[in-house]
């Protein structure tokens, strides 16, 4: 029996898709079979991401109005075995899909595979709680910030009161520099406010936009700080005890050895 | 913090985000006004001050997530002069 794990944030534009599409890629690289889910309904773009847009043929929805067969309507990536999308229709409205609707979807994937990836979208309204239904467990992106904090410790009483467990914290685009200078909130601050577990820290890293460009998730680019960082987090998220680098800074002297070492 | 502080260029602005989440977030997760917060402090310092020595305002309140329930914190300065009445 597989896991099912929404990915939400409440604040929009934190990083729900992007890590969505890289921890659902690492997972498979690894060797386990996944599906990532798209639930944002009218606004989809995980397909985009992961480079699949030409391939999608059905939805979610068609397979709630039973026009096709749920396997059938799985897109197969173009890159790692064991990776499938669900994608979410871009003509309908949040609310045309019910939670037990999601629900079902759900409880028959995760005979099958091993993960069940949601990618949730913002807010905490019936597209929320529609990603949510489904999921046992949570993961939590949020950025180093005051709203985006705000939203993500609405969410996570929100979870609670679902039952869901655990939920763990993604922290995306940390800038150590910025840290340090002291303009941008703590790690350390972060996990003392909202006080639930780390799976990761996600640094700001210039590759994530080239890799949307692509069409090509950034862990296939190999070396990269956010590749990394996201493999680590499937890493963890197996089993591995894999533990959380205290991030360096980014400097003269560490871009020079980057310079040095790169590919 | 007091309005100065927000404004001085000394205090870094990753401190007063800090300060400011930890404010908002009470608020949030109390789900109650500003004003009925500020009541509720006050009169925890009348209390107190029954059977303490101490400067008045200076009860800080917040609550804490403990897994899945929160736990309410009310913080004020001890000092050794602030002896039991
Ligand atoms: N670690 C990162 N470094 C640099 N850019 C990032 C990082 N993470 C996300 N971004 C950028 O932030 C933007 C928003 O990311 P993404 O679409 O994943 O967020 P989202 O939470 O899914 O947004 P929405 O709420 O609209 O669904 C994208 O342009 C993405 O490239
Ligand atoms: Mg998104």
């Amino acid at each position: 029996m597989g896991k099912v794990i929404v990915i939400t944030s409440g604040k929009g534009g934190v990083g729900k898709t992007t890590s969505t599409a890289n921890i659902g890629t690492a997972l498979a690289l690894l060797g386990k079979t996944v599906v990532i889910i798209d639930a944002d309904v009218g606004l989809r773009n995980l397909d985009v991401v992961m480079g699949l847009e030409s391939r999608v043929v059905f939805t979610s929805m068609d397979v709630i109005e039973k026009k096709c067969d749920l396997e059938k309507a799985l897109v197969k990536d173009r890159r790692v075995e064991d990776l499938m999308l669900l994608a979410a229709s871009q003509r309908n409205r949040k609310d045309d899909i019910k939670p037990e609707q999601m629900q079902d979807i759900c409880e028959r994937l995760k005979v099958e595979y091993d993960f069940v990836l949601i990618d949730s979208p913002a807010g905490i309204e019936q597209g929320f709680h529609n990603a949510a239904a489904g999921a046992e467990e949570a993961i939590i992106i949020t950025t180093p910030d005051v709203s985006a904090i705000r939203d993500a410790d609405r969410i996570i009483g929100l979870l609670q009161n679902q039952d869901i467990n655990p939920i763990s914290l993604i922290l995306n685009r940390l800038s150590p520099t910025l840290v340090k200078k002291g303009n941008m909130i703590s790690k350390n601050d972060v996990l003392d406010i909202l006080n639930i577990d780390l799976l990761g820290i996600v640094p700001e890293d210039e590759g994530v936009i080239a890799s949307t460009n692509r069409g090509v998730p950034l862990v296939h680019n190999d070396g990269s700080p956010g590749a990394e960082a996201y493999m680590r987090i499937a890493r963890r998220m197996t089993g591995q005890r894999v533990p959380i680098p205290e991030m360096r800074e980014d400097n003269f002297f560490s871009n020079i050895l980057n310079w040095f070492s790169r590919k | 913090m007091d309005f100065k502080s927000i404004f001085s260029r000394k205090t870094k602005s990753s401190n007063i985000a800090t300060q400011r989440l930890k404010l908002i977030l009470t608020q949030d997760r109390f789900d109650v006004s500003e004003d009925s917060m500020k009541k509720l402090q006050f009169e925890l310092t009348e209390v107190l001050a029954k059977y303490f020595e101490f400067t008045m305002n200076s009860v800080s309140m917040s609550l804490k997530r403990e897994g899945n329930s929160y736990v309410l914190m009310a913080d004020f300065p001890y000092q050794e002069s602030s002896k039991l009445r």
